[in-house]
């Protein structure tokens, strides 16, 4: 049996009596576009911060490309190849675009004092190649004219493709998006399904977060459909989409 | 011009605790008010070891440099648990602690009556006795550390100072070490403090408790606000400034009893206006 590419094993997490993620167990292929989908407080986000390491799970546990995850730090996952966006940006508001591609470089020069100060020649030129390198994936989001903007100047769709270029710009394989299309007016709606259709085609593998299930219907490969911090269902778009049952759940069924 | 050359030198004491205090609280977030007691360790460390007459002055400033290297990042440690507000109530203690420390501990720091009679620096066995050799000596220092500062600024390393600023969560995502990021930040923060502080001890030939205190840090800090955060001017701008203001007021005629209070007063409301009116300082940006 091959091992599959990202596989969380019956990972738990309890907030203090709220069960958020029970047994819940999932594989996520190569080079697809899966989509998390669910109701609110399904524990889709719960799941990121378990697989990034901002959260230790209380059971369970995550392996990517057969290595285990567990009690790794977030930096250390990110250097195994995994990188993720949040649901609220997180963008450095107070620099420009292109510092906060920069920012998320790995390995830079003068990235810590001592090389800063007694190497400035050094690390001003690996500093730009590495602006380079930044604008080249500004550009692949399509923000290159936009690159010496202040983040608060950009547009709301803007801002969530510059997420899309931080995460890229870690060099990560599989990318994990909470909620890139979310807010979005129908045109950017366009331009970020087209680039998430570009990362796939580029040999990147994406685990995304979408509650527009146009947009699920239009990118996923395969989607998971979370409830109650388990896996309920799992298939093709199209077959978990026309689930009255699932249906039922994720519109609110309760009433 | 003997007493513009003490003026200079003293401010320019004050620009190498601007750097260090912008570095720490403008630029990487952590908000200290502890800087003036990393200062009098390093005052009280090559103050003593001058007296004692164990080592030279340029030993004993990198004594006093490691050791504030040491004591700053411990002293910073509980900002990479304890963010915010609650860091600053840590700090306050620790800044409280080290007064304590200083008065009480009088064969270290000579108590509330301070260490007089400290020798002058010497460098490469010449003893450095006019105030013109001092300010020279101040400038070379100061010179150093703006360089420093510009070229960290400059470098990934501020880069990533200033993104820890807005969002460690976002840092860590990005597969930064931010635990390392901060301790490099307060490892130099401490350096400049300590080496401000030799060089303070030297250049006063006596120190006392009063020079360290909690007003001292405040006086750091709204140097920095009146000055602006995470600039090079700001750092520069502020110290000078704020140091003439008692220079200033003596050319009014007021009593010497209500100089002193009429100096914290107005330090006070300089601290509380520039807030409130221009949060960026005269050459800098918002805090």
């Amino acid at each position: 049996m091959s091992t599959a590419y990202l596989q969380a094993s019956g990972v738990e997490v309890r907030f203090g009596g709220l069960l958020a993620l029970r047994d819940c167990s999932f594989t996520v292929d190569r080079g697809r576009i899966t989509c998390l989908v669910g109701p609110n407080g399904a524990g889709k986000t719960t799941i990121f911060n378990v697989i990034t390491g901002f959260l230790k799970p209380n059971e369970g546990s995550v392996a990517f490309q057969g290595k285990s995850l567990d009690g790794l730090t977030p930096q250390a996952i990110v250097a195994t190849g995994i990188a993720r966006t949040f649901q609220n940006l997180r963008l450095f508001v107070d620099l420009s675009a292109l510092d906060n591609v920069l920012v998320a470089l790995p390995a830079q020069a003068g990235e810590e004092p001592i090389g800063a100060i007694f190497r400035p020649w050094h690390v001003a030129g690996a500093q730009k190649r590495r602006r380079e390198e930044a604008l080249a994936t500004l550009e692949h989001v399509g923000l290159a004219d936009r690159a010496h903007e202040f983040v608060r100047n950009l547009s709301y769709g803007e801002q969530k493709l510059l997420t899309v270029a931080r995460v890229l710009a870690t060099g990560a394989e599989l990318l994990l998006l909470d909620e890139p299309a979310s807010g979005l007016s129908a045109g950017a709606l366009e331009g970020i399904m087209a680039l998430l259709r570009r990362l796939q085609s580029e040999g990147k593998t994406l685990l995304v977060v979408e509650h527009n299930t146009r947009v699920v219907q239009q990118i996923a490969d395969e989607v998971l459909f979370l409830h109650q911090g388990h896996l309920m269902a799992t298939g093709s778009p199209a077959s978990i989409i026309s689930d009255p049952a699932l249906a039922e759940i994720y519109f609110g069924g309760a009433i | 011009m003997d007493f513009l050359f003490s003026y200079i030198a003293l401010a320019e004491v004050y620009v190498l605790l601007g750097l260090s205090t912008n570095l720490l609280v403008g630029i990487a977030g952590i908000f200290s008010v502890s800087q003036a007691a990393v200062f009098g360790v390093g005052a009280y460390i090559v103050a003593q070891c001058l007296m004692t007459e164990t080592m030279g002055f340029v030993p004993a400033m990198l004594v006093a440099s490691l050791a504030c290297i040491a004591l700053n990042v411990l002293v910073t440690l509980p900002s990479l648990r304890v963010s915010g507000d609650y860091f600053v109530v840590t700090s306050f203690g620790i800044q409280l602690l080290a007064t304590a420390v200083f008065i009480n501990w009088t064969q270290g720091t000579g108590g509330a009556n301070g260490l007089p009679g400290i020798p002058p620096p010497d460098l490469f066995g010449f003893a450095l006795e006019s105030n013109l050799h001092l300010v020279m000596l101040t400038t070379v220092a100061v010179a150093l550390g703006c360089l420093a500062f510009r070229l960290i600024m400059r470098a990934p390393f501020g880069r990533l100072l200033r993104a820890i600023r807005e969002d460690e969560l976002a840092v860590a995502a990005a597969g930064k070490g931010v635990l390392q990021a901060k301790v490099s930040a307060a490892a130099l923060a401490g350096a400049f403090a300590g080496s401000a502080g030799g060089l303070y001890a030297t250049f006063l030939s006596f120190i006392d408790p009063v020079s360290f205190d909690l007003d001292a840090s405040i006086l750091l800090l709204t140097m920095v606000v009146v000055g602006g955060a995470r600039t090079l001017a700001g750092s520069i701008i502020g110290p000078f400034l704020l140091l003439a203001l008692p220079q200033v007021l003596t050319f009014i005629d007021i009593p010497t009893t209500i100089a002193a209070s009429a100096r914290q007063l107005i330090y006070g409301v300089l601290l509380i206006a520039f807030m409130l009116f221009r949060p960026q300082g005269l050459a800098g940006e918002k805090l």
